[in-house]
This record gives structure tokens, sequence and C-alpha cells, in this order.
């Protein structure tokens, strides 16, 4: 009985009554393993009936600072209210979630992932992590790769992340269009919350190709320099043959629409401003660079990576875009000092750029084995200097703002989606545990592969949990 | 032979000669994390001549002892990594062979190499070298001090053991099938390990007859030839070296300890050894450790039942575990992999630091020297300015041999000895799994 032996251990839910909630998890421990499997992958979000109540936790609101002894009410998958636990009536019906001696904080938002586009790293057969045949592809929609099966959503959210940016990989410069989802849902519809939601620009290294084109920075910058004035050729084009239309006047022969062009129809928003591009880049220079061609073309910002920007700190301040920062583990230059990463993030907050942490590790942001350990990265960032308050914004509710869903995440705010986590202690300490997780309101399994497995080899040992 | 009279003068001699060259220090109101016997509230460290001369919540070091005054931080033993790439660039895998224990890693060894700098300033101060795992049977480990900025053969750990790291699964299937050669297969690899055992037992007969009857005085000899492949297989089968075996899969545990039972050599530790979990109890009474990782998976098939209870659940039954990094990202924060294990599977404190350091020290074979704050070992110790298994935890000053390498209050790179150029290695250091082919 897993639900109760957590329970008793950790003292986290119980009921005042026997409420449905309660029953409905109770019922899902006692059915047959495969489907009780089945459930943990793909939960449904619907919200449950009635009230939810977490009671006397240690709120971390993000925009209203900590509560020591809070309560929090859930209905319909919102948040219903938030305040002290003097301050709020907890319901008579209403399920009761002893978050005594815990702490309650808004579900984490990684700026980068790729999950559901790869499941074991090494096996390409099944990898969908970017289209490599070409470089130019605002046409590709990771939505149509995204595997929301993954095992390793579950995972993720065992550490308290439930939201993230799926973006192909940054081998091309301008691989496609990456999606904002939830890590649950009954299917893919239900966790894909915004689709092409954003346009990867990549430039540096990584895009270059060998022996083709483009080999050099100068063929990455050409090579999207011509698809941007393609796009707004063919944006023109297109304008003016509506205007046409309209106006009924049919000799005029240069206004016909020009042929539909999937690529140039997807960079239209970008070139619109109605959508944000990613500019990515590492090194000061390179950066300088991409963000010059940005800039031209008049597009709405977020830049990406940055990892070696200490010479442009000042630059990246003066243009007043926000910056997805990370991965915080890439290494050092020879001859630099070992910090010279580990401080960019409380340098950046410090001269009032909006940051959001990524995931990753040296290896690249966002990869999905690293992914879970995204509060760590803001920890990392603490220990360097950036205050607690900006590091747990940045995997929060700046994400949110970056992402156009400030409205519905990143705090703990009367109206928002209640995407809660509760855990044992700080989030961004390794040694805390993530007790509970909801998403729209809804208790989630705290289970994953891993853990089946920790449990089906468990009774040999006993004492490991 | 020296007279046991002249042997006490010298005895005697050495503690007001050290005095004047390196001064006594003394650590004190730090809580100390010994790693071999618990935590000490308030504790304080003396280190004389390099070594721990005292712990506890006083010491008697001399008047003329260097003070540091700890209060509120934490002291460790340095962190010991028993997986590292560091410093050895491109040169991780001679992958020509499935088979070379002649290969010696300090012929690849850079003591330039930025990334034992940025080990160093996280508290690591001795690493185990390893080859890569392209091969069945790969080259031989060297063991370091991480001495950044002194001369390369003062990194040298004195004394160590030798080790030298086999691989098995998925590598060395890739990197001979992908050339279609053996092995190719599970099947393959084995029997390559249990080919190269018989030629090396023929050829470590024929050395053991020329020696005695050499040591019998028979003239008549004719010195076989020496073959350094061989001789190194032949030195595994006497128990020379320290076999370190990089495997994830329960079955192959089970395969490797038959093997190395039938050959007659010990397994000193399963690298990676993702699945232990699931047969720990019987590696336990083999007295093999593992050196895992603390959360790293699902890079490979053969990583996909990771688990990051590992650890812990194979120390529950007996196993001993150490953490390690494999990677030169990874080893700058191997104390916060130490403090998942709190997380994943409830370890306790003393038990996760153990994990970094005694441990890992015994996987080297170097646990009579380093890796715990006791009495008589090296003074390899590291000030932290908060509980270091924390997320937040810095590495504030890092002794080796009681003498300071890292000290971050310093301006520039914070090292003492070192003010030269770093090297920036061509590649490798990365994870098993990762860009290098496996290491």
């Amino acid at each position: 009985m897993p639900f109760l032996v957590c329970h008793s251990r950790f003292s986290l839910c119980h009921s005042r009554r026997e409420s449905a909630f309660a029953l409905a998890l109770a019922v899902a421990s006692l059915i047959p393993a495969t489907a009780a499997h089945a459930q943990a992958r793909m939960v449904d979000t619907t919200p449950p009936a009635g009230i939810t109540a977490i009671t006397n936790g240690k709120l971390l609101t993000v925009t209203h600072g900590t509560i020591e002894d809070g309560t929090l009410l859930l209905q319909s998958g919102k948040i219903l209210a938030v305040g002290t636990a003097a301050s709020i009536k907890v319901p008579t019906g209403a399920t009761i979630v002893d978050a005594h001696g815990l702490t309650v904080y808004p579900g984490l938002i990684a700026s980068e992932s790729t999950l559901g586009l790869s499941e074991i790293a090494s096996d390409d057969v099944n990898n969908d992590l970017v289209e490599t045949s070409e470089e130019i592809f605002p046409n590709m929609h990771v939505y149509d790769a995204f595997h929301a099966e993954t095992e390793h959503i579950p995972i993720a959210r065992f550490n308290g992340i439930t939201n993230a940016i799926v973006a192909p990989i940054d081998t091309d410069t301008m691989p496609g269009q990456s999606m904002f989802i939830q890590l649950a849902g009954r299917d893919r519809d239900a966790m894909i919350l915004t689709k092409d939601v954003a346009l990867p620009m990549n430039f540096g290294a990584d895009p270059k190709r060998k022996d083709k084109f483009p080999s050099t920075r100068m063929g990455e910058i050409t090579q999207l320099r011509q698809a941007l004035i393609d796009a707004t050729e063919y944006m023109q084009k297109k304008d003016a043959a509506a205007k046409k239309s309209e106006a009924k006047d049919s000799k005029d022969k240069k206004s016909d629409p020009p042929k539909f062009d999937l690529k140039n129809e997807a960079l239209i928003p970008y070139l619109k401003g109605e959508k944000p591009v990613i500019v990515t880049a590492d090194e000061g220079h390179d950066i300088e660079v991409a963000m010059g061609l940005a800039q031209e073309f008049h597009l709405k910002i977020v830049l990406a990576h940055v990892t070696h920007s200490q010479d442009i700190l000042d630059k990246i301040a003066a243009w007043h875009v926000p910056v997805m920062f990370g991965p915080i583990y890439e290494f050092p230059r020879a001859n630099e000092r070992f910090d010279a990463v580990y401080t960019l993030p409380a340098e950046l907050t410090k001269r009032g750029v909006k940051v959001t942490l990524l995931p990753g590790d040296s290896g690249g942001a966002g990869s999905a084995q690293s992914l879970r350990n995204l509060p760590y990265v803001a920890g990392m960032a603490v220990a360097y200097g950036m205050p607690y308050d900006d590091a747990l914004k940045s995997i929060t509710l700046n994400p949110a703002e970056i992402w156009g869903v400030a409205d519905k995440l990143g705090s703990l705010d009367v109206g928002k989606t209640a995407n809660i986590v509760i855990a044992n202690g700080d989030p961004l300490d390794v040694r805390t545990s993530v007790k509970q997780v909801f998403i729209d309101g809804v208790s989630i399994p705290m289970e994953t592969r891993q853990t089946r497995l920790r449990d089906e080899y468990a009774p040999k040992t006993g004492t490991a949990k | 032979m020296i007279p046991a009279r002249v042997a006490l003068c010298l005895l005697s001699a050495t503690i007001p000669v050290a005095a004047q060259s390196v001064p006594d220090l003394v650590i004190k109101n730090a809580t100390v994390m010994t790693a071999s016997h618990g935590t000490i509230a308030n504790g304080s460290v003396w280190v004389h001549n390099g070594k721990i001369a005292g712990i506890g919540a006083t010491v008697s070091a001399p008047a003329s002892a260097t003070v540091i005054d700890a209060t509120g931080k934490y002291l460790t033993p340095g962190i010991i990594d028993p997986h590292s790439h560091s410093a050895l660039g491109n040169d991780v895998n001679e992958a020509t062979s499935p088979v070379t224990p002649s290969m010696m890693m300090i012929d690849a060894f850079d003591s330039t190499d930025k990334a034992l700098y940025q080990a160093l300033a996280a508290g690591v101060t001795t690493e185990l070298l390893l080859h890569g795992s392209a091969n069945m049977i790969g080259g031989q480990a060297v063991v370091i001090k991480n001495k950044f900025g002194l001369n390369r053969e003062d990194l040298l750990f004195p004394n160590a053991p030798r080790s030298i790291k086999f691989a098995s699964g998925e590598n060395p299937k890739r990197v001979y099938g992908g050339r279609n050669q053996l092995p190719s297969t599970r099947m393959g690899n084995f029997e390559v390990m249990r080919q190269s055992f018989e030629d090396a037992k023929v050829y470590k007969k024929e050395w053991d007859d020329y020696n005695t009857k050499l040591a019998k005085g028979d003239k008549d000899l004719v010195t076989p030839h020496r073959d350094l492949k061989l001789e190194a297989l032949a030195d595994i089968l006497s128990g020379k070296l320290y076999v370190q075996i990089h495997c994830y899969r329960a079955d192959e545990f089970l395969t490797e300890e038959a093997i190395a039972k039938e050959y007659g050599f010990k397994i000193r530790a399963f690298h990676h050894a993702l699945e232990m979990y699931k047969v720990g109890d019987k590696i336990a009474k083999d007295d093999t450790a593992i050196a895992t990782f603390a959360d790293w998976w699902g890079y490979k098939d053969e990583a996909w039942d990771a688990i990051p209870w590992n650890a812990v659940m194979s120390m529950r039954e007996g196993v001993r575990v150490a953490l390690k990094s494999d990677s030169n990202d990874h080893i700058r924060r191997l104390n916060q992999e130490a403090g998942k294990m709190v997380h994943y599977g409830g370890a306790t404190e003393d038990e996760a630091i153990a994990m970094v350091t005694l441990n890992p020290a015994w996987v080297i074979g170097v646990q009579d020297h380093t890796g715990s704050i006791d009495l008589g070992k090296d003074a390899d110790l590291v000030i932290w300015n908060m509980d270091p298994l924390s997320t937040y935890a810095r590495a504030e000053k890092v002794y080796i041999d009681g003498d300071l390498f890292f000290d971050t209050s310093l301006k520039g790179f914070g090292t003492p000895h070192f003010n030269g150029v770093m090297h920036e290695a061509e590649s490798g250091g990365s994870h098993d799994g990762s860009d290098e082919g496996g290491n």
C-alpha cells in the first residue's frame, strides 16, 4: 500500500472525512499494477470536485513573500485562496493536505527541454531532436514529434517541475518552433499549452556544418538574413495581395499572392513581433552579431545561453531583453577563474536583467537526463551571489512572464492554475525531497519508472525508500 | 640497516625540522565531518608535518601553529574522485584493440589541465585517472593528488596501488562491432577476456617456472621473452593490480565475478554499476565496491534501469559505495552529488560524505593514507562555508598534505602554488555515453 506508507511516513495527506480525493488515491493504489502504471504516466488532470486545502505549510509565494504558517485553497484547478492559516477558513468537507513542517511553492518551469523528443539518448532511431538535412526550418513543429508518454516527464515532475518548453536542439541556425507544455494530462493535447510559442535562432560554433554551407559564422548569418529577407518579401506580397482583394482592383498584376510557402508562413508572426525569437549564442562577440541581426528585423527578442558573456554584461542589460541563462555548468575557459560562469546569473540580475535559469549540464541545456536537477541549478546561482528570491523567481515567475502565461503560472496567487509543489525543505537544496505535486489542482501520483524499479527491488533491502 | 638508536634520533629530529619549514596548522571551531567516526561539533584538527596530529574538542598543538578559526564552517576530508578522465586530453582510449593492459595513463597525464584546477576549487584532492571503456581490458590508471601548480611528478600519489580499467557491455561492442571486429556482442566481450587470461596463464607459468629454477640456482636457463601486454595480464592474475570494471547490468556483475573467481583475481570495484541495487546482496559478499553516479541515467540502453536510489539501496545491502564524476563537469560538485543521497534514499549526512571521501579512497586503495579525518592520515582537508551537502556550499580552503592549494579569498585563481598558464584539454573528460565514444 504505497499510499498509506507514504502518508504515515510524511504525514502529508489525510482527510477529515473519507473524501473523494483520498478515496480516489487509495483506490488507485489497490488497482492492478499495470493500470496504476499507465495512470502514473498519463494523468487525467480534470480538476477534482470540491475544495482541496493545503494547510499550515511554509508558502513561498514568489510574488508576495514567504508565509511561514500558510494555507492554500484549491478549487476547479485554480488557487481559490492563499494566506496565513489564521486568515483562511478551511471549508467543511474540504480535502485536507497537512503541510505542517513542509514547504509549498509554485510548480517549477523549465525554459528548455527535449521532453518527448528523446527517450534513451543514444537511441538515434527514436530521437527527434532536430532536423539536420537543412538548417532553415521554421516550419518544424516539435508537437509533431512529442511523445507525451515519455518516462522523463514523471521523473521531472517528481522533483517539482510542472511546466516546460520543449525545443529542438541547437545544431541548426533555425531548427524549428518550440512549444510550452504542462507535465501532466490525459493525452498529448491536454499537455500542450502553447504550440509554436517561440522560434530559436542559433549562432556560433554549434550550427556549423562540415564541408558544406554554412561552415563559418559568416555563412550562418548570411543564411539567416536571407531567410528573414525572403519571409519579409513574402509577407509584404501577401499583405499587398490582401489589400488588392479588399479593393477589388483586379488590374494590378504585381499584387498576386505569393505561392504558399510553409517556411515563410511560419516566420510571419515572428517578423511581426507577435512571438519571441530565441537568440542563442554563448560568447560575447557571437551574442553581439546575433543581436544585430535580430534587431535589423525588429524581432521580439529573448536572449539565450550567454554563458561566456562576461565582457558584454552592461550591453545585455541595456538591450532590455529577457535572458535564458545557462547551463550554469558550462566550463570556464582555461585561465578564467573557476567561478567565471557560476557568477553570471548574479551579475545579470544585479544589472536588472530578467533571468530564467536553464536546466542542463556542461553537455548542453535541456537534456532530458538532467532536467530534474533544475532546482539545483538555481541553488548553484544562489551559492555564487544570486539573491534567493531572484533565483526562485528565475524558475517560476520569470519564465511564466517570458512565455506569456504569468496570468496562470509562476506564483501562489488567487486565480492562477493550481500547479503546486510540496517538499520537505528548501526547494533549491539537493537534500530536499518533493512529497507531492499538484497540476491543475490534481494530486499527481508520485510514481515514476524509477520508483517502480526501486519498489520492485526494495523488499530485499527493506530500508531504502 | 639503521641501528635502532639512530632511527629513534632521526624520528625525534623530524619534529623541530618540520616545524621550521612548515608551521603546524590548527583549524578550530569547525563542524568536523570525519567520514570515519561521525561529526564533531565545534571540533579542532591539528596538522603536523602534513599529517593529522590531533582531532577533538581541543588539540594540544604548539603555540607556534597557524590557527584558522572556522566558526560556522565545516571541515571535511578532501573529496576523492575514483573515476576521472581529467588531464588526459584526447588520450583516454587506446581503441585499437580490445585488450590493451600495458597502456599507462601516466603517459598522457597533463598536470596543467584546467580541469584539475576546477576540481581543486570544488575540494577534490585525489583522483583516479582511468583509461576509457572502449576496451574489455584497458590501461593502467594513475592516482594523483591534486597539487595544482606543482611539478608534474609532485602530483603523483606516492606508493598508490596500481589499478587497471576493464570495461564491458555496450562500449566495447559498439567500438569493435562497428568495425566488424571481435567483440560485437556480450558473448564476444567475455570470450575476449577469457582468452586473454588463458594466454596470461601460460605466460605466467613460463615466468614462474623460470623464477623458481633461478631461485634454486639453476644455471642453464633461457630468460623468457618479456611481453608487456602478457606481463600486465599476468600481474592481474597475481593480484598485483586492482581491477576497476566499467559495468552496468546486473547479469554482467555476476559474469564478471564468476570470471574473476575462475582466474583467481579480485574485483576491486564496479564502476557506473547502475543496476547494483538488483544484486547488491550478492556482490557485497565478494567485497567488491561500486563507484556510481548519484542520478545520471538514460543515456543508453544499459543505463535505462538506473535509479537515483541505487547508491543508498546498494549500501544498505552491504556494498561499499563511492560516488564518482566520470566528468570534468560533475567533478566540480561531487559534494552536491553526495547531498542527493540524503534526498534519494535517506542516507545520513555521515554516510553521504563517506561516499565522496573514505569509500572512494578504498576503491583506489589509499584508504590508509587519505579519505577521512583520522590520526596519522594525510592532511587532505577542505573548509566549506557551510554544510558541504548543501547546494549552496562552496569550498573555501583546500589543503593537501597540510599545504594550502586553494583559497577562495585570494584574488585571481585562488591558487597559492599556481600562477602560470592552464591548458585546455583537446577533448575528453566527459560522461560515459557522451561524445568521447565512451569513457
